[in-house]
């Protein structure tokens, strides 16, 4: 089978204060559909840089970037924002929810994006069924000053599964939440590869990478070169 | 289909923005209001000092469009005239002559016809008349008499109804009405000048028309404003012509016909030449002219709306400038807004045009508030000063000035919303990872 995605020798070197400097230098990375992947490494290792690559929120310098068979290493933006639409799914450390929407608008709020349009019966149907896969339906009018902070991470994660995209990129999705809320949030994440999605989570968090399929370390720019291997 | 979809997104994404930020919509709102309002008066104020300039010259000279010609002296031009115009309804004749009405034998309080409480008007011309054999006085009807009860005033008779060309304001009583039979003792319509005249002095109903076989008994049936600035009188020409003979109207002491054509009346125009110059006018006697006040009122009236413009503008460019600096302060506070909808597959112009169309929404509804302020204040004062000046009786509110209002909403809209829209375009998509 096809992987989802297939990332050879991609290199970003960006414009330091005095210098340039090379943040990735040759990445290798392939993910197959309900398979999750853990991205381990250093502060300031190039762990966000590498996603935002393949979120396609960046273009890389050069190697290859292949998104089933197309090759999408150079797309223009324009068709970058419709994959961005369709394909992934985004969490963030910070979980970014509008404060002036409620919850359930928050995730249908990634279905108002000028990317084909859905009635608003039908939006509310969809963001009420990804609020209760991550189970917090009930909390679905609150606002999010309302919510606490593992509620809120559940709504983004509920916005990024909303358009149900064949990937999901998670950026330290539990660095502002406590360890025990963190592994709720790490299950909701994981459970989404149960229907076929490939999930690629960078964490510091040793505990959450073990529950994840693979562990990558980036060092100095590129994958080691001995993975390590984690039995679930 | 997409195209819609991009719309809808952008009404609900540009909705929630404006709900989610009322107060600062309104202040925006605010700083452009006096702006939108200063040109929305300007305009307003222009038009209707232009449309109460433009109904005076109507009254006095005649509505734009209307050809005016004026008969040679000839002594065959009025008959012929007359002939031609009969029974059409888009000509009409003016001979001007002198009536006094009052005491018989007596100089009229206002000799040389002007208004009756100026102490007699202007001196008095010597009236003359030239032929071949030279030029000589004129005898004087009133030499020698002494001073009466009687009005003198400029008599006008018409062979039609001048009102469509002139649309004198009727004040009291009715205009002449020229579809029945004319009458043997002649209907008069007094303009406001003479009517005064009448009602201070104690004036016997006896009527000397120059040129006349003998005198008549006027029936004084209403009072126009006529725009002039004399007592006049006006009358169909057909029961003046009851005292007096028909060549008389080419006297001297009446001046020549004028003629008033409708713009349609171009065969009349021809027909009346062909006649005229056969009766043995000479052609070149024969002026036309069509009144075309609008055009000259407006070169003069453009300046000033040129310069009050530019004035509003001013006031509209700093409003500008507060609604400019609020979208950057917003666009600034939304920076994580937008790089998380570019994040979830917004495209980038959308997310401009969002932007753009929340200040121009701004703009479009400090609009629709200053139109609705201007139209409201014009309403009141024409219901406070209405009674002092009869051009603000009943003013409606310019279109004009509506559509300049939205124009300078829509133009302060772009402008304060371009930069903003810009720069919320330009947000980086990695902002979301770096917070
Ligand atoms: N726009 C930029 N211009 C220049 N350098 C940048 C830019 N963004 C990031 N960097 C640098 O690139 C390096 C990698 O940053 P990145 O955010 O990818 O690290 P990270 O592995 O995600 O770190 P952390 O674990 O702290 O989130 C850092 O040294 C950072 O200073
Ligand atoms: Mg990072």
């Amino acid at each position: 089978m096809t992987p989802l995605i297939r990332i050879t020798g991609l290199t970003k070197t960006l414009k330091g204060q005095d210098e340039p400097r090379t943040i990735l230098a040759g990445v290798d990375l392939t993910l197959h559909a309900g398979e999750s992947i853990a991205i381990l490494g250093r502060s300031g290792s190039g762990k966000s840089t590498l996603l935002s690559l393949i979120g396609l929120f960046d273009r890389a310098d050069s190697g290859q970037y292949l998104l089933g068979d197309n090759d999408i290493t150079r797309i223009p933006e324009r068709r970058a924002a419709a994959l961005r639409s369709e394909e992934f799914g985004f969490v963030f450390q910070r979980f970014f929810l509008l404060k002036h929407l409620s919850a359930v608008q928050n995730v249908s709020m990634a279905l108002v994006n000028g990317q084909g349009w859905l009635p608003r019966r039908k939006r509310r149907a969809k963001a009420m069924e990804a609020l209760e896969r991550v189970g917090i339906a009930h909390l679905a009018k609150h606002k999010p000053q309302r919510l606490s902070g593992g509620e809120q991470q559940r709504v983004a994660i509920a916005r990024a599964l909303v358009r149900e995209p064949r990937i999901l990129l998670a950026d330290e999705p539990t660095g502002a939440l406590d360890t025990e809320t963190g592994n709720l949030v790490v299950e909701a994440l994981r459970s989404a590869t149960d229907r076929g999605c490939g999930l690629i989570l960078v964490t510091h968090d040793h505990d959450h990478a073990s529950k994840m399929g693979r562990v990558l370390q980036l060092t100095n720019g590129v994958f080691d070169a001995t993975p390590e291997r984690v039995v679930v | 289909m997409r195209l819609s979809g991009r719309l809808r997104s952008s009404l609900i994404i540009g909705g929630q923005g404006i709900r989610a930020r009322k107060m600062r919509t309104f202040l925006s709102m605010l700083s452009l209001f006096l702006g939108v309002l200063a040109v929305v008066t300007v305009q307003a104020g222009s038009v209707i000092a232009q449309r109460a300039m433009l109904s005076d010259v109507e009254i006095t000279r005649g509505k734009d469009g209307t050809l005016q010609m004026y008969l040679p002296s000839n002594p065959q031009s009025v008959p012929v005239a007359i002939d031609v115009i009969k029974g059409r309804g888009d000509a009409v004749g003016v001979t001007r002559g002198k009536a006094v009405i009052g005491e018989p034998g007596v100089k009229p309080l206002n000799e040389g016809g002007g208004r009756v409480d100026d102490g007699g008007g202007y001196a008095r011309a010597v009236n003359v008349t030239c032929d071949a054999g030279g030029c000589r006085p004129v005898e004087d009807e009133d030499a020698g008499a002494p001073q009466g009860q009687a009005i003198e005033l400029g008599m006008n008779a018409l062979t039609g109804d001048i009102r469509q060309f002139r649309p004198f304001r009727l004040q009291s009583g009715e205009w002449l009405d020229f579809s029945s039979a004319p009458s043997l003792s002649p209907r008069i319509v007094l303009n406001k000048y003479a009517a005064e005249g009448f009602a201070k002095h104690r004036i016997p109903a006896e009527m000397r028309v120059s040129g006349a076989v003998a005198n008549a008994t006027p029936r004084i049936i209403g009072v126009v404003d006529d725009g002039g600035w004399g007592p006049a009188a006006y009358v169909r020409s057909d029961e003046l012509l009851n005292w007096m003979p028909v060549d008389s109207l080419s006297d001297q002491r009446y001046g020549t016909m004028e003629l008033m054509l409708a713009p349609t009346a171009t065969d009349l125009q021809q027909t009346l030449r062909t006649r005229l110059v056969a009766a043995g006018a000479n052609a070149d006697e024969i002026h036309a002219e069509t009144i075309n006040s609008l055009k000259e009122m407006q070169s003069q009236l453009s300046l000033m709306r040129w310069i009050f413009l530019g004035m509003a503008a001013m006031v509209l460019l700093i409003g500008v400038a507060g609604i400019l600096n609020v979208g950057l302060a917003t666009v600034g506070e939304r920076i994580e807004e937008f790089a998380l909808r570019r994040a979830v597959g917004t495209p980038r112009l959308l997310l401009a045009g969002i932007v753009l169309a929340e200040t121009l929404l701004t703009g479009l509804l400090t609009a629709a508030a200053a139109i609705g302020f201007g139209i409201a204040g014009l309403k009141a004062v024409s219901s406070v000063l209405g009674s002092r000046e009869p051009f603000l009786q009943n003013v409606d509110f310019p279109w004009q000035a509506g559509v300049a209002g939205i124009i300078a909403g829509l133009v302060a809209g772009v402008l304060g919303g371009l930069i903003p829209a810009i720069r919320a375009a330009r947000i980086p998509i990695a902002t979301v990872m770096r917070a």
